[in-house]
């Protein structure tokens, strides 16, 4: 389909299919796909309808034509698809009305929310865009998304696998945000970078609400704006929908002026609004657009707009840290999150995420680690690898947009990565440095620092995503160089206007005192015009200093988010603190007091193993407040806190471990899973924590998982000890079954079940070996299965 | 709308006192969430029409089997059908909280189910309000005594609760987001006696650790 259809004038759309075809017989929760077979008659009329009524594009009924939705009904999906496409090919037979192919929600919610995973939303969205384009579809049009990420797995879908233009509109509410808490800013800029033909929103609202929300997109992206709003709001218990076609028509009007060009309806609309449309907007002309231009990175549901200082959190990165190394060396990504959520609640804005490590393969370990953060950090982040394979499966599948860091001003490195910072629509790091090393000086800098703009302008990347590091070296050793890099920062914000990144803290390096070597660079870099410091957010003293830079520049306005800060600071502990010294590790463990127990390890591991301290001082401890949950004295918070600050204990002994080298405290790997069916898993994670901070090691398979993968596992991994947990009656089958292929092992291992509906009976029945009502009773199975 | 502590801190497994620090934190977390989540939700009303098979709600092509959907809806012209949930934020929440701390996570988790409680009790005078001179029969769902767990796809189904509230049910009938709660209410131009509470109508009443100790939940 030629593009200009969408940059000429005015593009008039079709109206709703669906709530069409419930008035004219089809119940509700009925498939409008089979009439395609039943009724395809009905769907000609229609198609009909509209185009009379001046509709310039329509949408074949293909709304659910995916393979899961399609799954009991008897039809593949290119039966499905090349039957409707056909049908309203025919209607638009003589006339020069496009056919699109309508692509909804695969109608199973993607991870972290759901099970389906970016990949197979990927295949099942490639598998219909594909017919598509093969019945004679002239563009795709993928609609009423409310995930983003779901959103980026059928944009990618049809980009890589079809030669099609594309629309995506998502659905908002009223508040701005979809069901999923994606933004405006996020979609626009995340689905634009993804290189979406034209982007809007549709269903959810009439179009008196839409409208705010519509200017709002418009401000956010240079694509052409699709506004498809539902005739008003349904009626709560009669489910018919509000607005007539001139009132729906007057209140659609004023997104003309915010800039919308495509205009078309969703549920409630019929081709009479359509026609009221076409009549309203004849002899109409765009608006001028008002897109505003900016540094721009963002999670689904955090924006991050560059219009001042960001902090970039330094601390997932695993050169010099041992602990991390270990963590990565495992695979455990629990580690990573951990650091990723310190980082979060301490104030930074973005996090740079580096897994490189010799024996790490990063293009495996990359898309494990993004998947990891964002299930449960919702900050931008920036991905920090020289590994073109890495960055490519790092940013598939982030939801949103990232960075990525970096590139240099090497015509290798450039060629190789930017095309996949184009691909994904990411902001890219470009370090001033070459084949030639680091210039000396300022002017050197920005002379490669203008080369990086110029390759990432020609290879489509706009300048508000090209942001220049003009290199910290340590100022111990090539003293002069602090002052060439401040000159260099004030150059490339004046005379390229881009932003500008800096790693701060290896100025200080080899010096005393670091910490105030390093606070005075960074303030004197942010004057000179550093906008995106990457440092340890953890660090307090570089976070004040950002505070008060924001408040001196006027960022802060009205030094609100200082004083805030400030009366954070003072605010009294959610649990009391104890007086310094007067408390054991055995008090701080059963008081779940975690500051406290970690420093107390610490302070122990000096005097006394690892080994020694878990067995002989945390386990007693722990298990005082086990009985004292058993005996109703204490409940469910208390003993998880407990286990949390066991964990701190546990924290301080692998890092002496992996400072001292030695056998690490294991006394034994169990799996948990929740089984097969079974998708909400907090039951499972609370014994999963308590049985870990008594030093049992867990592979935690996770939900919904099916029995062979509990066998495979405990077959290669030579388990001995298997907790199931699961919460509706519904899937007991398959906990049954899942015990069955287990106790069918050559070397049966030990299983115990637990979970909302699972009772000691159920357990019996089922063959399981042990059943256990809380966590505190694994444990107890735990120590007689692994004799500690 | 209240998030009533007490029931949170009761399905918490929290018996008699909870001593301040507890309450405190619960109280926090109960304020944050609702502060940050609303619970959100539909309903539609069908006539109701009592047939061999169960009960018809006419228009929606739906038939409520069994002797519970019944004996709730004998004498009722109409019948609500009602999805709330929390959705897709409280489990971010949830999933961020457990990133952080189980002890708060298990404490939020306890909120939301009472939470999204709050919401049908608000979707339900909102029901009332809207009808005067009808009588609510008291709300039951999916899964209590023989109404079978797999009508809660069919309720999602009439009211369009993936595209209007992006709620999904599962093969296995799990509710995602978890906190979410499919319910039937009648409306009945006489008054309605209080028919579901008790432990005979629960769902949970053969697995019940109360029961199991000679307890009630309420006592």
């Amino acid at each position: 389909m030629d593009l200009d259809l969408l940059y000429d004038g005015l593009v008039i759309l079709d109206g709703a299919m669906g709530t069409v075809l419930q008035q004219r017989g089809l119940p509700p929760g009925g498939k409008p796909e089979l009439l395609n077979f039943t009724d395809p008659d009905l769907l000609y009329a229609i198609y009909r309808e509209y185009i009379e009524a001046g509709s310039r594009i329509v949408c074949a009924d293909t709304f659910g034509a995916n393979a899961l939705k399609l799954a009991s009904t008897g039809y593949s999906v290119d039966q499905v698809v090349s039957a409707a496409v056909g049908i309203a090919r025919r209607a638009a037979a003589g006339t020069q009305v496009k056919v699109a192919l309508d692509m909804g929600p695969l109608g199973e919610l993607l991870e972290p929310l759901g099970t389906l995973t970016f990949e197979r939303a990927y295949e099942l969205f490639r598998e219909v865009a594909v017919a598509g384009e093969r019945a004679g579809a002239d563009l795709v049009a993928i609609e009423t998304m409310t995930d983003l990420y779901e959103a980026k797995a059928a944009l990618l879908a049809v980009k890589e696998n079809t030669g099609l233009p594309v629309f995506v509109t998502m659905s908002f509410e009223r508040n701005g945000r979809t069901f999923t808490g994606c933004t405006i800013p996020s979609m626009a800029r995340t689905l634009e970078g993804l290189g979406a033909d034209a982007i809007g929103l549709n269903c959810s609202l009439g179009p008196d609400l839409l409208a705010p929300l519509l200017e709002e997109l418009c401000r956010n992206t240079c694509l052409p704006v699709i506004a498809k709003p539902n005739a008003g709001l349904p009626d709560p218990a009669t489910g018919a929908y509000g607005m007539g076609p001139e009132e729906f028509v007057e209140a659609l009007l004023p997104c003309l002026d915010a800039g919308v060009t495509i205009f078309g309806g969703c549920c409630g609309t019929s081709p009479e609004y359509i026609r009221a449309l076409a009549k309203a907007l004849e002899g109409r002309v765009p608006a001028p657009r008002t897109y505003v231009s900016t540094g721009f990175v963002c999670s689904a549901t955090v924006p991050c707009r560059l219009d001042g200082v960001r902090v970039i959190g330094e601390r997932i990165n695993p050169t010099g840290k041992k602990r991390l190394q270990q963590a990565l060396l495992e695979r455990d990504l629990d580690y990573v999150l951990d650091l990723a959520v310190q980082q979060e609640d301490a104030g930074a804005d973005m996090l740079d995420v580096n897994v490189g490590y010799p024996g790490v393969d990063e293009a495996v370990m990359l898309p494990l680690v993004v998947k990891k953060l964002q299930s449960a950090v919702s900050l931008p982040l920036q991905l920090d690898s020289t590994d073109a394979a890495a960055l490519e499966a790092g940013l598939r599948v982030y939801d949103g947009k990232a960075a990525v860091n970096s590139v240099n001003g090497e015509p290798a490195v450039l060629e190789r990565i930017l095309p996949i910072v184009k691909r994904y629509g990411a902001a890219v790091v470009g370090l001033c440095l070459d084949q030639d090393g680091i210039p000396p000086t300022a002017e050197g800098r920005v002379a490669i620092a203008k080369r990086i703009l110029d390759a990432a302008l020609r290879h489509g990347i706009p300048a508000e995503d090209v942001w220049i590091d003009c290199l910290t070296l340590t100022v111990s050793a090539q003293q002069g160089q602090a002052a060439e890099t401040l000159k260099a920062v004030r150059m490339v914000r004046e005379e390229l206007g881009l932003q500008v990144v800096l790693g701060v803290s290896n100025i200080s390096f080899g010096l005393p005192d670091r910490g105030t070597v390093t606070r005075s660079f960074l303030t004197q870099a942010l004057s000179a015009g550093l906008t995106l410091p990457i440092l340890d957010p953890n660090r307090r003293e570089m976070m004040d200093a950002v505070a008060a830079f924001k408040v001196l520049s006027g960022e802060d306005v009205g030094c609100r988010d200082y004083i805030a800060r400030a009366s954070r600071a003072q605010a009294p502990q959610a649990l009391p603190a104890a007086p310094a010294g007067a408390l054991s590790l055995e008090e701080a463990v059963a008081r779940g007091l975690e500051g406290e127990a970690g420093r107390l390890a610490r302070e122990a591991l000096t005097s006394q193993d690892g080994l020694s301290l878990v067995e002989r001082r945390l386990i007693p401890a722990l298990d005082k407040v086990g009985e004292d949950y058993e005996a109703g004295r204490a409940f469910l918070p208390q003993l998880l806190s407990a286990a949390q600050a066991a964990q701190r204990v546990f924290e301080a002994v692998r890092a002496s471990i992996a400072q001292k080298g030695g056998a690490p405290v294991k006394k034994g790997r169990f799996v948990i899973a929740t089984v097969k069916g079974d998708i909400h898993d907090i039951g499972k994670n609370i014994v999963r924590t308590v049985m870990e901070n008594y030093g049992y090691d867990a592979v935690d398979l996770g939900r919904d998982v099916p029995p062979e993968v509990v066998v495979d596992t405990v077959r290669e991994q030579e388990i001995r000890l298997v907790g199931l947990s699961a919460l509706m009656t519904t899937t007991l089958p398959a906990m049954e079954e899942t015990i069955r292929l287990l106790h069918s092992l050559p070397e049966p291992p030990v299983v115990f079940v637990g979970g909302a509906v699972v009772t000691p009976e159920h357990a019996a029945r089922m063959g399981a070996d042990h059943y256990a009502k809380d966590a505190r009773q694994s444990v107890e199975i735990a120590r007689k299965v692994f004799g500690a | 709308m209240e998030l009533d502590l007490a029931e949170a801190l009761r399905y918490l497994g929290v018996k008699g006192e909870p001593g301040p620090e507890l309450y405190e934190e619960m109280s926090a977390i109960g304020d944050r969430l609702v502060r940050s989540v609303e619970p959100r939700y539909l309903y539609r009303a069908s006539r109701v029409a009592l047939g061999e098979e169960g009960v018809a709600l006419e228009g929606l092509g739906l038939t409520l089997p069994g002797t519970l959907a019944r004996r709730m809806l004998e004498g009722c012209g109409q019948a609500m059908l009602l999805v709330c949930t929390l959705g897709a934020g409280f489990e971010a929440m949830l999933r961020a909280e457990q990133a952080r701390s189980m002890a708060r996570a298990a404490m939020l988790d306890a909120c939301g189910s009472v939470w999204v409680e709050a919401g049908c009790a608000a979707a339900e005078e909102e029901i009332a309000a809207h009808a005067p001179g009808s009588y609510l029969t008291d709300r039951f769902s999916p899964g209590y005594g023989d109404l079978p767990l797999a009508l809660q796809k069919d309720i999602c189904g009439v009211l369009d609760a993936g595209r209007r509230l992006g709620v999904q049910v599962t093969d296995s009938f799990l509710m995602n987001p978890s906190k979410t709660v499919t319910a039937v209410i009648g409306l009945s131009p006489r008054p309605q006696p209080a028919r579901i509470r008790g432990c005979g109508a629960c769902t949970w009443r053969e697995d019940c650790q109360y029961r199991k100790e000679g307890k009630t939940c309420g006592s």
